[in-house]
């Protein structure tokens, strides 16, 4: 997550905005947000509709070592300008990827 | 319905992730890894063709495969009981988001070598210049008397453009072994002669930017 507030400048400078989301409540989330010093929305889902929407959600084995058995996969779902899902990525973010994604993006959007 | 919360933007970034969840990815399998280091005529080496520095002779190469912590960087086994040993690397992405170097280092500071057990304390912070670019020098110390063993480092953040990089050694050593200075020489050599032989990628991402927006 530091890295996407590392990045804010260059999301910002190609018009994409990031959100978080996640399963924890919200002050739990703050909190999380604050230990980061993140400066971008981080969403409560405790449902889970958005999980489950975007193929994060996970009830099944193996489940977390501290006994969780619903969460949120890592996943970087990118969505362009029309609401299409354009990138889904698993696991940790590749920031360099998903940066030549938003310029490819910008590109598209621009005619270039 | 996120998309519609985002009119006006070309694109938005959902990141979803539940509490605790950190993995890395794999390596790539099958490929064949290039030489990390080819010498130049220098006395110096260059690293996959984007850096050339004074490497320390001896040491092992640290080659990070998977996204992490650092680029790369060097380690070496040193005499003694276990924990002797000291490594050092270039990170691109030192730990902390700000752009300010003061708040930067303030960041780093608050999970630095904190898996380890080792409650590191800022010895000295000093304000330097690196290669013409501003940067902080810090000193830590700290110690695990539970797993008798202490640490010294020196980390260097380095305001590059709009960005902060760092460099980073690390000297572990038993609570009653004194720590050696020499690794701390090799290091200083390391980073004074550290060279950049092309543009980041966060350069040209910036000047890609700059273009398309004319």
């Amino acid at each position: 997550m530091d890295g996407h507030q590392r990045n804010l400048y260059l999301y910002e400078a190609l018009n994409a905005r990031v959100l978080g989301v996640s399963m924890d409540d919200v002050t739990t989330n703050k909190y999380f947000a604050q230990s980061l010093w993140l400066e971008f929305p981080i969403l409560s889902n405790t449902l889970p509709w958005m999980g489950k929407a975007y193929g994060a959600y996970s009830d099944k084995p193996p489940f977390l070592k501290d006994g969780t058995t619903q969460w949120f996969g890592r996943r970087t779902v990118i969505i362009d300008k029309k609401g299409i899902v354009r990138y889904i990525r698993d696991d940790s973010p590749n920031f360099q990827e998903i940066l030549t994604f938003l310029l490819k993006l910008e590109e598209e959007f621009k005619g270039k | 319905m996120i998309a519609r919360t985002m009119s006006g933007w070309i694109a938005g970034i959902l990141l979803l992730a539940g509490a605790g969840l950190f993995q890395e990815g794999c390596a790539t399998m099958g490929e064949k890894p290039k030489p990390a280091l080819v010498a130049t005529d220098k006395g110096t080496v260059a690293y996959e063709d984007k850096y050339e520095f004074k490497a320390p002779i001896g040491w092992k190469v640290l080659r990070e495969v998977s996204g992490g912590d650092f680029e790369f960087g060097f380690l070496k086994f040193e005499k003694g009981d276990f924990p002797s040993q000291t490594t050092f690397v270039y990170d691109p992405e030192p730990f902390g988001s700000s752009q300010d170097l003061d708040t930067r280092a303030k960041q780093y500071c608050t999970r630095f070598l904190w898996n380890s057990g080792i409650l590191a304390e800022v010895k000295e912070q000093d304000q330097v210049q690196l290669w013409g670019h501003p940067a902080i020098m810090l000193h830590l110390e700290g110690e695990n008397p539970n797993r008798n063993e202490k640490a010294k480092s020196v980390v260097y953040l380095v305001k590059k453009g709009d960005r902060i990089i760092s460099f980073v050694i690390t000297q572990w050593r038993p609570m009653n072994v004194t720590f050696a200075p020499e690794p701390f020489e090799q290091f200083e050599a390391f980073v004074q002669s550290f060279k950049f032989l092309k543009k980041t990628f966060y350069e040209e991402m910036e000047e890609k930017i700059k273009k398309l927006k004319g």
